[in-house]
């Protein structure tokens, strides 16, 4: 009783920043009380629901298995297969297990094609699982609405491209690239229209997302990518040079010689080694002609490009350049000299002692 | 005058408080959005394709020949499609080489140089493998010359866009690179120049044949506080740093770079210790002062598992080491504290390090010497020091057993029972068991730093490859 | 009874691809990584080897590598990879592959295949 009076009595006496001092002090020790009990909570519930998954992820995993055996030759659903279908209903409307038996879906369907893959893509419809993809997409949190076309895009369902295509230019970049792979991965080609009137950047991460859907399909009729390449956004203007190089698109010469002169320096060093690619010898003629205008990164990509392009014509512009300050026009130079003319490049090669000069000449002459 | 001392101790210790409640608050909120956008991220295609950028890994090696077939075995089968690992043996003693020759069917090739920065030169040469298998792997031995000479020569001899630099023992998950380029490919009107993730220890893991087989909590207090320290300062601050973007250091455990900006700013500096930090630094201080947009950016992921030190007599040259980078990277680039042209790195990033990490241990002892005055000379008014001394404490107990909360939350790494019991005992006893030995090697390291300059560019710190 | 041995660390794809092949007879034993496949072929020497590419431990192309070079054996090599990386593809076949198959895939044209292979 004294003591609890002296604690008391001393508080109340104390400052007004020892009083705060000591709330403080009491309220800390209530939330690290509070907390490790959530801790605890928190580790059980995260064990348990561990272990619940990978229980439930082998039966799905066996059951999806068993479906798609369970077919007979007719094009319908066998009773076996209802039942399995049936089942797995029941179970959907828990979030938590609805994700599993997706993931589940998706672990398979992302490795195999064919009849199979319809089969799974047909069990996604039938479970009801496409009811909750829909619904994600008139959500208006931005992270449902990319996970629902993500879905939706997973599964193959190409009936709801207008309830998708609503969200073309929304503000997030994550739902505007999950609606480019959407478009993409279920209309390949045609899919790319979107290019035409899109006014934000695409980034490279995307770029590569669509050009790989893109390559999934083989014989496709390549679009039309001219128009592309004039496109105001620039990173149009990198998709499709990307995409010359992929698909060999010859036809596109006087676009391509055209964003030699672009404002964007990237696309400009971009263009470069397409048009090597591509053979595209005009270039090589109005590249060497600007050649002391050219930026460096320019000046060094049309080095490289000159190693696949060059002609005897070319020779003095080479021995110009053999003494170039920066190393690699120095090796690309000596390089194409000892191909052009070895007797040449062995009179030149010991023009001097300067040992960058020596070293190159040294490794030219014995690779 | 005594009202002003501790009118200024108060107020550095509220400063340092808020600032930590600051960035907690801010790297929790970054974290739920990165989860939020990455939860469903497909990184397969970009795996698999092409024309993925190109990225070179650099581990510089020294006396590794104990481990470093395992290493590289790991570190070659990597889930990207197109990268290539130098492996960089800096003048070992041992048979590191000959091993890595025996293992990976590898022969002298000769090899072109762009000498971008001066390094040491090489000793035996370059090697490549005769099996395909083996493609991806360049060997390079050249004379020893530092951890930092040693990645400059990996820069050198790097073709491609991007460079992984990682310490060689660091065992890397297969999705690390994908995970870290991504944030390159992402960005639309920023150039990033850096990335980094979250390292994570591996002691007492199990690790064979290159891959974590089993994530454990290693038994010894030291090695427990520090896995605490790192998810309070991984969790908890530098997610934070990121979004202000003023991250000024990616572990030199595994970071990666553009390799243009990196030559451009001439590589890693040889002078100095810190030169994971250091580098970060020159190469801000390179895009501020061109007025380039540019991002360091950081990913919650745990991306790189590595061994901690065990034991104190290491522990406490670890964190000497840290401390003495620390102050020289502070020190070579003191112009940009307070000043606006360097932005956010100016204005917050370096005081902050200067004042709440440079500075932290310093004011403590000070402040531990006053009060040994004070005691001596009876001024003490213990009502006033018992009620900050608490709070303090529970300050960074609670403050730890959040950074535990928000693992559980994210990653979930540490899942065996008994587990939480034993991280929030760590929680209670670190300020006890781990911190005065925190607080020896930095005041150590002030006096190495500024007393001892045979350390600091003799021998020792010349040889080993330092561990990050 | 002719043996295969496939390695393939998603377990829902190995499940499938053993039902399908164990109905047309043959018999399965599935690795989930590069280090078990080798043992798997050293103990049980089977008529064919199904493998993909990117493993844990060691890589499908070590595997061929392997069993080509070390083991010495003839044994037919499929492998299966995500798609794209030609050069993949070309530097399998250089060390000894005999088919390749890039993922995604129809489980029922690999079935040919392998029907084709071990006639």
């Amino acid at each position: 009783m004294v003591e609890n009076n002296y604690f008391v009595k001393s508080f109340e006496e104390s400052s007004l920043v020892i009083q705060l001092v000591w709330i403080c002090i009491i309220v800390l020790v209530f939330s690290i009380i509070f907390i490790i009990i959530y801790l605890k909570y928190l580790r059980s519930l995260l064990r348990k629901n561990d272990l619940l998954k990978i229980k439930i992820e082998k039966e799905y995993e066996a059951s999806v298995i068993n479906y798609l055996y369970a077919g007979n030759e007719a094009e319908e659903i066998s009773a076996e297969q209802q039942a399995i279908i049936d089942e797995l209903k029941s179970n959907i409307s828990e979030t938590f297990k609805r994700d599993i038996l997706i993931s589940t879906l998706l672990k398979l369907s992302y490795e195999i094609s064919g009849e199979m893959a319809e089969s799974i893509h047909k069990l996604y419809i039938k479970t009801g699982l496409i009811d909750y993809s829909l619904s994600k997409l008139r959500n208006k949190k931005w992270n449902i609405i990319a996970n629902g076309i993500r879905e939706l895009t997973l599964f193959h369902v190409k009936e709801v491209q207008d309830q998708v295509k609503i969200h073309i230019n929304h503000p997030k970049t994550e739902v505007r690239s999950a609606m480019q792979l959407y478009l993409v991965n279920l209309f390949h080609f045609e899919g790319l229209a979107f290019l035409n009137d899109i006014t934000t950047p695409i980034s490279e991460w995307d770029q590569i997302q669509l050009l790989e859907v893109l390559q999934l399909h083989k014989n496709q009729k390549v679009a039309d990518i001219k128009s592309w390449l004039k496109s105001t956004n620039e990173s149009v203007v990198l998709f499709a040079l990307k995409l010359a190089k992929i698909y060999n698109q010859y036809g596109v010469k006087d676009e391509l010689m055209a964003l030699l002169n672009h404002k964007n320096i990237k696309i400009r060093v971009d263009v470069i080694p397409l048009l090597s690619h591509l053979s595209i010898i005009e270039a090589k003629i109005i590249l060497k002609n600007n050649f002391k205008e050219l930026s460096l990164e320019e000046q060094i990509a049309f080095f490289e490009m000159m190693e696949n392009v060059y002609e005897k014509t070319d020779k003095p512009f080479i021995m110009e350049h053999i003494l170039n300050p920066n190393f690699e026009i120095k090796f690309f130079a000596l390089k194409i000299l000892k191909n052009l003319n070895i007797d040449e490049f062995n009179c030149f090669k010991d023009l001097t002692s300067e040992p960058e000069f020596v070293r190159i000449v040294k490794y030219i002459e014995s690779n | 005058m005594a009202s002003l001392i501790h009118f200024l101790f108060f107020l550095y210790s509220f400063s340092i408080i808020g600032s930590y409640i600051i960035l907690g608050i801010i790297s929790v909120f970054e974290t739920i959005e990165y989860m939020k956008k990455n939860k469903f991220v497909n990184y397969n295609k970009i795996l698999s394709s092409n024309i993925s950028p190109s990225i070179s890994i650099i581990a510089p090696a020294y006396n590794e020949s104990l481990n470093i077939i395992e290493n590289v075995r790991s570190l070659l089968s990597l889930h990207y499609a197109n990268y290539d690992v130098i492996i960089v043996n800096d003048g070992s003693k041992d048979d590191s080489l000959e091993k890595l020759i025996k293992a990976y069917n590898l022969v002298q090739v000769d090899f072109l140089i762009n000498e971008q920065i001066l390094t040491q030169p090489l000793r035996k040469g370059i090697y490549k493998s005769t099996n395909p298998a083996f493609e991806k792997l360049i060997v390079v031995d050249k004379e020893n010359g530092g951890k930092a000479d040693a990645l400059n020569m990996g820069l050198n001899i790097s073709t491609n866009k991007y460079v992984a630099c990682i310490d060689v023992d660091c065992l890397l998950i297969e999705d690390a690179l994908l995970k870290l380029i991504k944030p390159f490919l992402e960005s639309i009107d920023k150039k990033v120049i850096a990335a980094g993730g979250v390292i994570r220890i591996a002691n007492s893991c199990i690790i064979e044949q290159g891959k974590l087989l089993d994530i454990n909590l290693p038994k010894k207090m030291l090695e427990k506080g520090q896995i605490l320290e790192y998810l309070r300062a991984f969790l908890l601050g530098r997610m934070a740093w990121s979004r202000l973007n003023g991250l000024l250091v990616i572990s030199g455990a595994f970071g990666l770079f553009d390799k243009k900006i990196a030559i451009g700013v001439g590589g890693y500096d040889t002078n100095t210790v810190g030169e994971d930090m250091e580098i970060i630094v020159r190469m801000r201080r390179y895009m501020e002062e061109n007025k380039l947009k540019y991002k360091v950016a950081y990913i919650p992921d745990p991306l790189c598992w590595t061994e901690a030190p065990d034991n104190y007599k290491t522990f406490i040259s670890q964190r000497n080491r840290w401390t003495r980078g620390t102050i020289e990277t502070l020190r070579k680039h003191r112009k940009i504290g307070f000043n606006r042209k360097y932005n956010s790195m100016g204005i917050l990033s370096y005081p902050y390090w200067f004042l709440f990490e440079r500075m932290a241990p310093i004011v403590e002892v000070l402040g531990v010497i006053y009060f040994g005055y004070l005691i001596f000379n009876n001024e003490v008014r213990w009502d006033y020091i018992i009620g900050f001394v608490i709070l303090a404490y529970l300050f960074t107990v609670l403050f730890s057993i959040i950074a535990i909360i928000s693992e559980e939350l994210t990653y979930h790494q540490y899942k065996k029972k008994g587990t939480g019991f034993k991280m929030i005992m760590i929680a209670f006893m670190e300020p006890f068991v781990i911190h005065p030995f925190i607080l020896y090697a930095a005041i150590v390291g002030n006096k190495d730093y500024y007393f001892n300059k045979k350390k600091k560019w003799g021998a020792m710190t010349r040889k080993g490859m330092t561990k990050a | 009874m002719k043996k295969i041995v496939l390695a393939e660390d998603n377990s829902m794809l190995s499940m499938l691809l053993k039902f399908r092949l164990e109905k047309e007879g043959y018999t399965l034993f599935i690795a989930e990584n590069g280090k078990e496949t080798v043992e798997l072929i050293e103990e049980h020497n089977p008529e064919l080897i199904l493998t993909d590419i990117m493993m844990p431990f060691i890589s499908g192309l070590e595997v061929i590598s392997h069993v080509r070079n070390k083991l010495n054996k003839q044994t037919p090599i499929i492998v299966f990879s995500a798609s794209g990386q030609e050069e993949i593809v070309l530097k399998a076949f250089k060390l000894g592959a005999t088919d390749f198959m890039s993922k995604p895939f129809s489980p029922n044209e690999l079935v040919n295949r392998v029907k084709k292979i071990l006639r």
